[in-house]
Formats: structure tokens, C-alpha cells, sequence
């Protein structure tokens, strides 16, 4: 419902500039077409779609064509940008911190502190957003060819590649204190699941991750059935 | 687990629900946060907090991009967990059939998120009859609406997880057949997916694979030194 809800957020901009009911119903209803974009970059159209508004509202030739066409574009650009920052940078960097600290610590101060700084950065784009929208203007373009984007998505996948790292170091440290028994079982845990994980022509995975753990738990569940608590 | 327990977890089902998508997208639906409001609601923090990490080390790469279809981790974790959770303090953990009530959920939450969709599709196209028709409240009622059915459909399936998945616990707890494991061996289990899923997520060059080996020889060498 991101149209409905794009419509919903631009229209206390749209009652300031349009006192005429059926010219405002007018203008809402050309925001009610599909703004499917990422969640917390999308106030940065709201804002722009406000600005180039007040241009429509002024009555400038073809403002409405521009502003429809702009907004089109800037959908997928916007949609891009964020979608490679959150979805695929910030969010799984964080997750594998956190739940790692919570593994190690079994405290759930891991999960606030995890949220905290998710939304720390995520809140802070959303509502900056509409600001940023609305000074750029017809610059919307430079504010999305700022290299602040690429950089800050490029360091976050490098700390989750560290992260990683880290959790293989601090696992394989877990394990050594079971003696061989312990290493034994991480590596078939771990490569069990990278096997399952590997990609089998064009049709996907073997098995999902989720699939591929529980059965590498039914199959630990066997083992230590059968060995009566032989293993760490 | 009492009924003001079952209550709550059903609540806060709604509120995952909502979260994961139709609304506020602040990562409480994240495995990791909802594992742990589970254990606080059932009095076990620091288990709610291990099969939090569980369920997100599992659901890591999962990522909404463009129409990809995935389950809904939230609710997973919230019947996942909850069903670990309420086992008796005597047996060990229930771990296999706390991860299939948790892989089922996450899947019915998954289409009943299809059909959300669908549904609040077809009210986008009423909303413009009647925004057309000059009823310039349509878009804020709609959206209420949509969020009230969101958290009823997210509250449904969480009640009825944990119907089923605690009713099972009943019948499979003392038997080979829940999964019991030691909880050390979760710990192992957890940390090996969130590695294999960490990896293939970030490792696509030949300079995270650096920041991968740094990551990997600092903390054994701090582990060394600290003995």
C-alpha cells in the first residue's frame, strides 16, 4: 500500500497548497499511483513530490507531467539505494554482531542494543528525508549520486565480512574446549549447511537455510541419541 | 505457559506481523528482538535472548528485495521460541520440533502476507473510486483499516502456532522425537549458520575476504591471549 500510504503522508502538504476541495482531489489522486520504493528513503520523494507541488500549485506549464515522470524515476533510484543500504548492508551486519554478542553472552541487552542502532540510522534517513527531498528540488539528482550511499554500504558489508570472520574465530575457540569431539561437530554443522546453501544450476538451493538446519538438527538429534550424551 | 502469557504472545504476534511489513519497519519483527521479548514475557531472558540469535543466524539472509517471496521470520521466532521456551526445565532443549513449528509458521506467514497484499490491493483500487468520487478521507481510513486486518491476520496465526505447536510439545517433549540436544550443541549449531550465512552474504570480493581472515585472526588471537 506504499501509493495509498505515499498519497496519505503528502496530503497535509496538499491541503496548505490547494483550499480548493476538487482541485486537491485532483492532485491527491495523481499520488495514489504505486510508489514502490524502500521504506525509509521514501520520505525523500515525499518531499521532493511537495516541492515540485508548489510549482504545480503555481500554476507552471507541464509541472504536472514533470512532476509525475520525476517521481516515476526517482521510485527505482530511490528503491535501489535503500534496499543496498538496509536491506542487504545494515540490517544482516547488525544481526550477525548482535546475535553473535547474544550466543556468547545469552543476554538480551544484545537485541535493545541491536535495535537501537538499527533505528538509529534507519529513523534518523526517514525523517531527514522529507527535508532533504524538499531543499534539493530539481538537485533530487545529487542527492542521489552522493557518494555518502556507496561508502556507507560498501564499510557496512566489510564489517559483516569481519563479523563473520569473527564468529567462524570465537565458534571454532567454543568448539576446541570440547576437544576434537566439539571441532568434529562444528565442521559438519558448517559444512553441512554451506553444501546444502550451494546454488544448483538455475533452480536455486538444495535446501533453504531454514530447511538445512533442522535437518542438521534432526540428524545432531540422532547422533546424540545414539552415543547417550557422547557429544560436548 | 498461563493465559496471560498466551495473551501477550498473541499480541505481540499482531505487532511482529505489522512490523515485518504492512507498517513500521523498526526491526522489532527481527528474530533476534523477538526471542527476546518472548523471553521476557515468559520469565527466561536469557534463553528468549539464545533462541532469539538461533532464529537469526537461520533467517540472516533472507532479504526483501523486489517481489521476492520469504517466510516471516517474526512469527517463526515467536512460535519457535515460545514452544522452546515452555518445555520443562528437566529435559533438553526440544530444539528440533521448536525449528519445525518455527519453519511452518514462518511459511503460513508468509501466504497469509500474500493474501494481506492482495487484500489491501483491492482496497487501492477503492481508495481511488473514491478519492475520484471526492471523498478525500479515503487514504487515512484505508490505511487504518489495513493495519487493524494486518494485526488481526498476525494475531490469528500466532494463536494458532501456538496452539498447535504447544500441543505438540505435549505429546513429543519426553520422547526422541522433539530433538532434544544439549545446549551447547544449540550454541554450536547457531553459530555455524550465522557464519555460513554471514560469509555468503558479505564475502563477494577479494577485499572482504580480507576483512573476513582480519575478523577470524583477531578474535582467535584475543581468545589466545586471554588464555
Amino acid at each position: 500500500m506504499q501509493g495509498v500510504g505515499f498519497a496519505w503522508a503528502i496530503a497535509p502538504g496538499l491541503d496548505r497548497l490547494y483550499p480548493d476541495p476538487r482541485a486537491r482531489g485532483e492532485r491527491l489522486l495523481a499520488h495514489l499511483e504505486p510508489f514502490n520504493s524502500n521504506p525509509y528513503l521514501a520520505t525523500i520523494g515525499i518531499g521532493f513530490a511537495l516541492r515540485l507541488e508548489q510549482e504545480v500549485a503555481r500554476g507552471s506549464a507541464g509541472a504536472d507531467y514533470r512532476l509525475s515522470r520525476l517521481i516515476k524515476a526517482l521510485r527505482s533510484s530511490l528503491g535501489a539505494l535503500g534496499d543496498d543500504l538496509f536491506w542487504v548492508a545494515w540490517r544482516p551486519t547488525l544481526g550477525v554482531i548482535g546475535a553473535a554478542v547474544a550466543l556468547a553472552t545469552g543476554s538480551p541487552i544484545a537485541a535493545l542494543m541491536y535495535w537501537i542502532a538499527y533505528n538509529a540510522l534507519a529513523q534518523s534517513v526517514r525523517w531527514r528525508g522529507v527535508r532533504a527531498g524538499f531543499a534539493s528540488g530539481a538537485g533530487i539528482a545529487r542527492v542521489l549520486q552522493d557518494p555518502f550511499w556507496s561508502r556507507a554500504s560498501g564499510i557496512t558489508k566489510t564489517a559483516g565480512a569481519a563479523a563473520s570472520g569473527a564468529v567462524l574465530g570465537g565458534a571454532l575457540w567454543a568448539a576446541s574446549s570440547g576437544g576434537l569431539g566439539g571441532i568434529s561437530v562444528f565442521f559438519f554443522i558448517t559444512a553441512f549447511l554451506w553444501l546444502a546453501g550451494l546454488r544448483r544450476g538455475s533452480r536455486g538451493r538444495w535446501l533453504s537455510p531454514s530447511v538445512a538446519f533442522l535437518v542438521v538438527v534432526i540428524l545432531l538429534s540422532v547422533v546424540v541419541r545414539v552415543s547417550a550424551g557422547g557429544l560436548p | 505457559m498461563s493465559i496471560e502469557q498466551a495473551a501477550l504472545l498473541t499480541v505481540l504476534g499482531a505487532v511482529v506481523f505489522l512490523d515485518q511489513w504492512p507498517a513500521f519497519q523498526s526491526m522489532l519483527s527481527r528474530p533476534l528482538v523477538v526471542g527476546a521479548v518472548v523471553g521476557v514475557v515468559l520469565d527466561k531472558p536469557a534463553d528468549g535472548a539464545l533462541w532469539g540469535a538461533l532464529f537469526e543466524a537461520v533467517y540472516l539472509g533472507l532479504l526483501p528485495i523486489g517481489a521476492a517471496r520469504y517466510p516471516d521470520a517474526g512469527l517463526a521466532t515467536l512460535a519457535g521460541s515460545a514452544v522452546a521456551l515452555s518445555a520443562p526445565a528437566s529435559v533438553a532443549p526440544p530444539v528440533g520440533w521448536a525449528v519445525a513449528v518455527a519453519l511452518a509458521t514462518g511459511a503460513l506467514g508468509d501466504h497469509v502476507g500474500g493474501f494481506l497484499r492482495r487484500w489491501n490491493g483491492r482496497t487501492a483500487v477503492y481508495v481511488r473510486e473514491q478519492v475520484t468520487a471526492g471523498d478525500l478521507s479515503a487514504p487515512g481510513r484505508a490505511i487504518a483499516i489495513g493495519l487493524l486486518r494486518g494485526a488481526a491476520l498476525g494475531a490469528g496465526v500466532s494463536a494458532v502456532a501456538l496452539t498447535v505447536g504447544l500441543g505438540g510439545l505435549a505429546l513429543v517433549v519426553s520422547t526422541p522425537w522433539s530433538g532434544p540436544l544439549p545446549r551447547s550443541v544449540i550454541v554450536l549449531a547457531a553459530a555455524a549458520a550465522l557464519t555460513v550465512n554471514g560469509t555468503r552474504l558479505f564475502v563477494d570480493g577479494r577485499s572482504r575476504l580480507s576483512a573476513w581472515g582480519v575478523g577470524l585472526v583477531l578474535v582467535v588471537a584475543a581468545f589466545g591471549l586471554m588464555g
